[in-house]
């Protein structure tokens, strides 16, 4: 099964850094995250959807497209909403 | 006018006399505050013809219209100088209290020249200014100095240096409110050639604003715009700025032993989520500021505040080190004695690897948690090897034949981010003007977090206009002052807003990125004037011929040379990165070439 990492809020939310999650899409494996921990999925998904700013990597490599297929050897890393806001402002880190 | 106290306080340290004068409002308009004033003022005051540590040097202390007045973040100030580490203009601002403060003593300028026969510290209060021997107080470090001299947050200010300045290395901070840094580039070194230990400043006067009721609602406007961001209402308050170490090192971003590979395996280990659970004691913040980002944090050594997610960098996967208290102890240590985190950080990990590679005869090593303090301590006081490390990597480097290993852009060691993995970073570390910096326009968001939106990070055409435009908002914002995390949640279309409400002066959204654009080339102009060339607009070796060998950045190296022709045609400069005429007219920079 392809592994699933959390980072943040969502490890308090899920009790767990890592998971194994069956899946053969990006969206197949989110799914059924959002399915068994549904305090993650309140994070991540609003109205079936992937919130805006939800940062979803596999191996590394920014995803866009829900339908990227999943093998079993992948990891997916999912990161809360980290930046954001009302405006479109430009985003700063130190 | 209001918003600015339109006065300037020029102390001569030689005499240690002081005379107080008004602000010139036209440049103030032009330039508005901070950054962008006093990179004005430094091109008149200090010529190429000036040693950065000589008495003809200046230290230009700036505040801006909207500092004091209570604004979400209103709390920066900025010093330019010429840097002693690169050569080039410098400015590095910080947040706390003292700003305010100054600004509350009715000041927008504080221009310190000269040098003092012996050690010296000033006071500003209730309208005067005095000097005051420094003689016993020169040695002592800055939490134990910054107590001395009466520190109390809302009503009396210590900026000082430490050891580090005092013993003029180049990349030494002046910290200001025990544990805030003006870090960057070495003006610690500038203040202590000059023989100024501390500046204590009171102040008892709010600014005037303009129009106060609206001032009132873009408050409120501002705090539910802020309340409605995660990032400013919830990641930074909980995790910290080091909620990014872990998003670095997943996208094979971070920089990672001297920049040798993109990902740290003791990441997760150094990471936000483990300072928040293990170490955090609570958060802390600035002056009106809601955001709260500040961590307090605690090890077997006591309580302090940090680190940030640069410090941990540089302490942890640059220097191999997943030891997340002697991490927190080294930014402390650092902060104590007045010297630059980064920098350390970064010129530590470069003599690891100059000595594993046998360039450089030091027993220091890669993921050596127990010689961070020993070497830190060192370098602030130039004895043994901390002599070779005390004025940055590329001095140390290129002592020992090897200046390709130091990580610097002009000479200024680079934050965390590898910009193998992120091309538009890597263009903005070689065309800033302060030298290799993500404070002048980070491109993050645009390449990392999707903000506003998510762009190829791997992309090379048409990146630079995106790093011209953060340029500029950064330049902008740096020069009202606020902190850049304010831009989280509040679009900088709306700081011209802010801006005319508290001055008067119309100021649309065209105005404040042409603020910024005009005090970018201001700043190139003076970093020409200087020498500086296309040359010099460039990153190491390394990064432009070294692919990672694994990891999601594999086989990228930045394509600078592509992205940096775009970048000059983009600004308006001719092919060897100079201002064309027609540009500085239109930026109202032409009559300073004239002139000079």
């Amino acid at each position: 099964m392809p592994t699933v990492k959390l980072y943040a809020n969502l490890r308090k939310l899920a009790g767990t850094k890592e998971l194994s999650i069956t899946g053969g899409t990006v969206g197949a494996v989110v799914n059924e995250l959002v399915r068994q921990n549904p305090p993650v999925g309140e994070i991540i998904v609003e109205h079936g959807e992937l919130r805006r700013h939800i940062i979803v990597t596999l191996n590394g490599q920014n995803i866009t497209d829900l339908g990227t297929p999943v093998t079993e050897q992948d990891t997916l890393a999912i990161f809360p909403p980290i930046a954001g806001g009302e405006g479109e402002a430009h985003g700063w880190l130190v | 006018m209001a918003g600015w106290s339109e006065k300037v306080l020029d102390i001569d340290l030689s005499t240690q006399t002081c005379r107080t004068y008004p602000l010139d409002m036209e440049i103030a308009r032009l330039f508005i505050g901070g950054r962008g004033l006093g990179a004005r003022l430094l091109w008149d005051m200090v010529g190429p013809e000036v040693d950065p540590l000589s008495p003809e040097n200046v230290l230009i202390f700036t505040n801006g219209p909207l500092t004091g007045t209570g604004y979400q973040t209103s709390n920066r100030f900025s010093v330019t100088t010429k840097s002693p580490l690169t050569g080039t203009i410098l400015d590095a601002n910080s947040g706390g209290f003292w700003g305010m403060q100054f600004k509350k003593a009715g000041y927008d300028v504080m221009i310190v020249r000269g040098k003092a026969e012996k050690p010296v510290w000033i006071e500003i209060r209730n309208g005067e200014i005095s000097f005051h021997d420094a003689s016993e107080l020169w040695g002592m470090r800055v939490f134990a100095l910054t107590a001395k001299l009466g520190h109390n947050n809302n009503k009396r200010n210590v900026l000082c240096i430490g050891p580090a300045g005092e013993n003029l290395s180049r990349i030494a901070s002046i910290m200001n409110d025990r544990e805030r840094a003006l870090a960057r580039g070495g003006p610690g070194a500038v203040m202590g050639s000059k023989n100024l230990k501390a500046v204590v400043v009171e102040g008892k006067d709010r600014p005037a604003i303009d129009d106060p009721e609206r001032f009132k609602f873009l408050l409120y406007e501002t705090r539910k715009l802020l309340a409605a961001s995660p990032l400013t209402s919830q990641a930074l308050p909980e995790f910290g700025t080091v909620v990014l170490m872990n998003i670095m090192n997943n996208i094979g971003a971070l920089a990672t032993r001297n920049h040798q590979q993109t990902q740290f395996e003791g990441a997760d280990a150094i990471s936000g989520e483990e300072l928040t659970e293990k170490y955090l004691v609570k958060n802390a913040s600035c002056w009106a500021c809601p955001i709260g980002c500040t961590r307090v944090s605690k090890t077997g050594k006591g309580e302090s505040e940090g680190p940030e997610f640069e410090s941990t960098w540089a302490f942890g996967a640059q220097c191999g080190i997943d030891d997340l208290p002697a991490i927190i102890e080294a930014n402390t240590l650092c902060n104590d004695l007045g010297i630059d985190t980064i920098s350390v950080g970064s010129t530590i990990a470069c003599a690891m690897e100059l000595s594993e590679k046998g360039y450089m005869d030091s027993d220091l090593r890669f993921g050596r948690a127990d010689q961070l303090a020993p070497v830190i301590e060192a370098m602030a006081y130039r004895r043994d090897v901390g002599a070779d490390l005390a004025d940055g990597s590329l001095r140390l480097a290129t002592k020992y034949g090897h200046p390709e290993l130091s990580m610097t852009a002009k000479g200024l060691e680079f934050p965390a981010y590898d910009p193998r993995g992120m091309q538009g970073q890597g263009l903005l570390y070689a065309t800033s003007n302060r030298g290799g910096c993500h404070m002048r326009g980070n491109m993050v968001g645009p390449e990392v977090l999707g903000l506003p939106k998510m762009i190829d990070r791997f992309q090379v055409q048409g990146k630079s206009s995106f790093v011209i435009l953060h340029q500029n908002v950064s330049a902008a914002i740096d020069s009202l002052v606020l902190c850049k995390f304010t831009n989280m949640g509040v679009a900088d279309e709306y700081f011209a807003r802010v801006l005319s409400t508290v001055t008067g002066i119309q100021y649309d959204t065209g105005e404040m990125t042409r603020v910024g654009e005009r005090v970018w080339n201001l700043e190139k102009l003076y970093n020409l004037r200087e020498g500086f060339s296309r040359k010099d607009d460039t990153l190491p070796p390394r990064l432009l011929n070294e692919a990672p060998v694994d990891g999601p950045s594999q086989g990228w190296v930045v394509q600078l040379e592509p992205m940096l022709k775009e970048y000059y045609r983009g600004r308006g400069w001719d092919e060897n990165g100079v201002p064309r005429p027609k540009k500085l007219e239109e930026l109202q920079l032409a009559d300073l070439l004239v002139r000079n």
